[in-house]
């Protein structure tokens, strides 16, 4: 019994210290998302840009990638701007979907499809830290902000992983709900 | 006949007069109205840090107009029973932008003191249509930054977003709603006064302030004429 509790606690100390490196200050400082643009025949209503903006600066909260998520125009300090990001992109191609192709054939058939391309820039020198290019895929019945939504949770995912690993592009696709 | 007629056509008329007050009727009861139990009140929370200014202005709110043209600025949702704000977003707005000037000792004491006053136009102030799932609050507002002396004036636009959780409880829904729409105040506030836009208009309506008069020309000496 006692070599058993000595085990756990043994254990539990050791998933505290592979967790810890979790805890760790973010990289960056500040993280500023801008309005994405939509490429020429895009038929995408201006709330889902806005609606896109939300969630980005949402999701980028969430994952803790920066210490701080700016709004878009606002000011950085010049010591600070070394360590801060810029996110800007276009939503490259938006496909609508059908319901009955979804119905009849499934398998993926008549998914609406969102592509996106966003570049992180840092804002001391504009250097490109790294482009990520996000597919997205949903059932048509579903509303267009449920895959602004899906889009900015893999975007953020990828941007995480490629500042860890200094890759330069990254591509995803993803269906959702996943 | 044409008597039959006539009396056929009333008919009709009077049952569609009558549905159609039922269909009114019915609609009337369906809107939501404004309870203590339905009503929640917006907090601006921490007032916001501005930017540093090379010269801190002292800034004045002379007018604040809604522009959303909305005809109920109080209901921010219509479903279950309906949420109001007991405040008209004008004054939420008003609030929350003096507050931060005052903390940072950047609100004249009255309009006649003020280096730069402002009027504040109201676009959007609540929820906005977002993903079903979730709530997204906006606050969306655009000030004329105006400089009383010179009369030039420059536009500073400002939005704030924020998403929150949907709930399935009404009391739960109204907290998250509440908390959605002051996450997007207090982020429509900050996005205002430490935008790049507010720092190039106070150094712009600054600049046109301190240039000097152009130099008076001497006088030349009269040259005595010759006769």
């Amino acid at each position: 019994m006692r070599i058993l509790t000595v085990t756990l606690f043994a254990l539990m100390f050791a998933m505290g210290a592979v967790a810890r490196p979790k805890d760790e200050a973010p990289q960056y400082k500040t993280a500023e998302a801008k309005h994405f643009t939509t490429a020429e025949g895009v038929e995408l209503s201006p709330a889902f840009v806005d609606y896109f903006y939300a969630e980005l600066r949402n999701e980028l909260t969430k994952a803790k990638l920066v210490k701080e998520v700016i709004g878009e125009g606002e000011a950085v300090e010049d010591a600070e701007a070394p360590k801060s990001l810029v996110i800007s992109g276009t939503v490259v191609e938006y496909k609508k979907g059908s319901v009955v192709k979804s119905a009849l054939i499934g398998f993926g058939a008549g998914f609406r499809s969102l592509k996106m391309d966003a570049d992180v820039v840092r804002r001391s020198d504009k250097q490109n830290l790294c482009v990520i290019h996000v597919h997205v895929k949903i059932d048509p019945r579903w509303n267009e902000k449920i895959m602004a939504k899906g889009a900015a949770h893999e975007m953020v995912k990828e941007m995480k992983k490629a500042l860890a690993d200094g890759s330069k592009t990254v591509s995803t696709e993803a269906t959702k709900p996943s | 006949m044409p008597l039959r007629g006539t009396l056929n056509l009333s008919i009709a008329f009077l049952s569609l007069g009558a549905f159609s007050g039922v269909a009114i009727q019915s609609a009337q009861a369906d809107e939501p109205k404004p309870k203590p139990e339905n009503t929640i009140t917006i907090l601006p929370g921490e007032p916001v840090a501005p930017q540093k200014f090379e010269r801190s202005p002292k800034f004045w709110i002379v007018d604040i107009t809604d522009r959303s043209g909305n005809p109920q600025p109080l209901l921010v949702m219509k479903e279950r029973g309906g949420v109001f704000l007991d405040k008209q977003p004008t004054a939420i707005v008003k609030d929350a932008l003096e507050q931060s000037l005052k903390a940072a000792n950047l609100l004249a004491s009255d309009a006649a003191s003020a280096d730069l006053v402002l009027r504040v136009y109201v676009f959007h102030f609540g929820l906005a249509s977002g993903s079903l799932l979730d709530f997204f609050g906006k606050v969306e507002f655009s000030t004329m930054v105006k400089n009383p002396k010179t009369g030039e004036s420059l536009e500073v636009k400002a939005v704030g977003t924020s998403i929150a959780n949907g709930a399935m409880r009404k009391k739960n829904m109204q907290k998250n709603v509440e908390e959605n729409i002051e996450g997007a105040l207090r982020d429509a506030t900050r996005n205002f006064l430490r935008g790049t836009q507010l720092k190039e208009a106070v150094a712009s309506l600054s600049k046109s302030e301190v240039v000097p008069a152009a130099a008076p020309i001497p006088a030349e000496p009269m040259k005595p004429q010759p006769r």
